[in-house]
């Protein structure tokens, strides 16, 4: 079923105006290293800064209030303060490798941001594994935590990489699990196709109880993999100084940081994709006049709005729930998501075979 | 060691049923405090943070707030301060120093200066609770900033005279004058340094201006 949206990707585009000049070529590349970075840095602010308002509102504070109206510019001053200092380097350090892992982990960060589909016309690719690859490239985040542990020389790094090598590796299973449960009803592995084909509503509701499940479970998984709270033994202040990048200053810190602020983002826009229908506009199936009201807003609005309520919902989480222990986030784990994920991909099974959704085709 | 009173490592008891029950318990309460946190975020009235230079006309600190130490004059202009030492004995690092004389006309001891050191003063509120007449109190003004540390060596009175209990017993104002003669913040036994430097002891921040009923 057509959903009657023209999706082109950046590297379509790009394609196409390469063979004209080498010029050319250079010059794309050129403005997709600026385009990338400058969409990393704002990205990275906007969350940091919001973040900091949200915590500070849920927790009876007022946040930064200085640095321009209601401290919109406190970020930018962070920023540039970390940028000029002292990048340290402990003497007993594997220097190599300490200096490459912020590096790693920005990079898998960086890579999961071509597969997402932004709009009908921003993606910069567009692959037909696009779930596969999203959930590889996420999973290569931890080689530079764990490399960042292990150079470091520093018992509380070593001991954070190593729980977050622990704690990303068992919850990519439930992650995973669960985002298969959206390529079952979807039929394919493709983000663009996974978001035409919520043309008619999005698979949360559309998949009954089986797509609501999917999505708790892929939401407390994704937040396990990117270390947020309640998940974030890996760089628990209070047993671990700050754990992976307890040696790290200046701007590698930043590159940690900024990573994981924009891991957020990835999650959230994953979600958004699989679960909430992507930038497709809200829909019911049938419901012409609605479905003409819910078409003003356009598509990439529609994203930007969806992620950002599931981003505010991640920081919800993490001015409201205590940090788990190491035991019980295992247990949390093997003992109650995997059965569930398990269980509830059997039963999307079976649904997808039976026909048993709103609006089959 | 009694073996048999260690306690023995066992392993916890083996449940079989409770799985659902326990989820939807973990879940309700954490929908709870996400309830509770959504509450404060949604209200912007249960904010308390002070916008401080900005909100200076309208803040009012609380009752328990201890700042400078002050010794309540009442209406009249007169304290309740029978110069006891109390307070001074009170005091852990001896940063108050009760100066007292002979009353030239009723022949007995009264307050002349009441020395605090606030550079020294921890505020620890010893004095205010020592005292037994409660004529002193620790207020909410805190902006006491100075650039030279001596002009936080003060005094506390506005006159050396007896209390005002003793003081409105006489009834003519003429002759209640005779009792008491002014004293400001800087001038003391030796006059403290405050009075050396320039603006005297009106650089402190909100000098208690000598509020007089009868001169």
């Amino acid at each position: 079923m057509g959903s009657g949206w023209e999706t082109t990707t950046l590297a379509e585009r790009a394609a196409e105006a390469m063979p004209g000049s080498l010029l050319a070529g250079a010059g794309y590349v050129l403005l997709a290293v600026v385009g990338a970075s400058l969409f990393v840095a704002v990205l990275g602010m906007a969350l940091i800064y919001a973040e900091r308002k949200v915590a500070a509102h849920f927790q009876c504070r007022l946040g930064p209030m200085r640095v321009g109206p209601h401290g919109i510019f406190q970020t930018v001053a962070d920023t540039i303060k970390l940028l000029f200092k002292e990048d340290i380097v402990p003497a007993q350090s594997d220097r190599v490798l300490h200096l490459a892992a912020p590096f790693f982990s920005m990079m898998a960060t960086l890579l999961a941001l071509v597969a997402l589909p932004m709009s009908p016309i921003v993606q910069v690719a567009d692959m037909n594994i696009g779930v596969l690859y999203i959930t590889a490239v996420t999973g290569f985040g931890v080689l530079g935590v764990l490399l960042a542990g292990w150079s470091s020389n520093n018992k509380w790094s070593l001991l954070g990489a190593m729980r977050a090598g622990a704690q990303i590796i068992s919850y990519e299973v439930s992650a995973t699990m669960s985002l298969l449960v959206v390529v079952l009803f979807s039929g394919s592995m493709q983000l663009s196709r996974i978001v035409e084909s919520q043309a008619d509503g999005w698979w949360i509701w559309r998949a009954p109880v089986v797509g609501v499940v999917a999505f708790v479970i892929f939401l407390i998984a994704s937040l396990a993999e990117i270390s947020r709270t309640p998940f974030d033994l890996p760089e628990g202040e209070s047993e671990l100084t700050a754990g992976f990048h307890t040696e790290y200053s200046g701007l590698r810190f930043a590159m940690f940081f900024l990573a994981e602020f924009v891991n957020m983002f990835v999650v959230s826009a994953m979600a958004t994709t699989l679960f909430l229908g992507g930038w497709m506009p809200f829909h019911i199936g049938g419901v012409e006049s609605f479905n003409a009201v819910m078409d003003l807003l356009p598509p990439g609005a529609w994203f930007a709005l969806k992620s950002a309520a599931v981003v505010f919902l991640i920081m919800w989480f993490r001015w409201t729930f205590p940090r788990l222990r190491v035991d019980q986030l295992m247990k949390l784990e093997w003992k109650v998501l995997l059965p569930i994920g398990f269980v509830n991909l059997f039963a999307a099974a079976t649904a997808v075979v039976f026909g048993w959704y709103f609006f089959p085709f | 060691m009694d073996v048999s009173r260690m306690n023995p490592i066992v392993a916890p008891p083996l449940r079989r049923s409770g799985f659902f029950a326990d989820i939807v318990a973990g879940l309700r309460s954490l929908l709870q405090g996400m309830g509770i946190t959504f509450r404060y975020f949604s209200h912007p009235s249960t904010v308390v943070t002070q916008q401080y230079p900005e909100n200076r006309a309208t803040l009012k600190m609380f009752d328990r707030y201890r700042m400078r130490l002050s010794l309540p004059h009442d209406e009249n202009g007169f304290h309740k301060c029978t110069a006891c030492r109390i307070c001074e004995q009170a005091c852990p690092n001896g940063s108050i120093n009760v100066v007292s004389r002979k009353g030239a006309v009723t022949g007995k001891t009264e307050l002349d200066r009441y020395i605090w050191r606030m550079d020294s003063c921890t505020f620890c509120n010893a004095c205010v609770m020592a005292c037994p007449f409660s004529c002193l109190k620790m207020n909410g003004d805190f902006e006491c900033s100075v650039f030279d540390k001596s002009l936080l060596v003060f005094n506390l009175t506005r006159y050396a005279g007896p209390t005002s209990t003793v003081l409105m017993k006489v009834e003519n104002p003429e002759e209640r004058r005779k009792l008491w003669e002014p004293r400001d913040v800087y001038s003391g036994p030796l006059p403290l340094r405050g009075t050396e430097l320039p603006g005297g002891g009106k650089t402190l921040g909100k000098p208690e201006e000598p509020a007089r009923s009868e001169t």
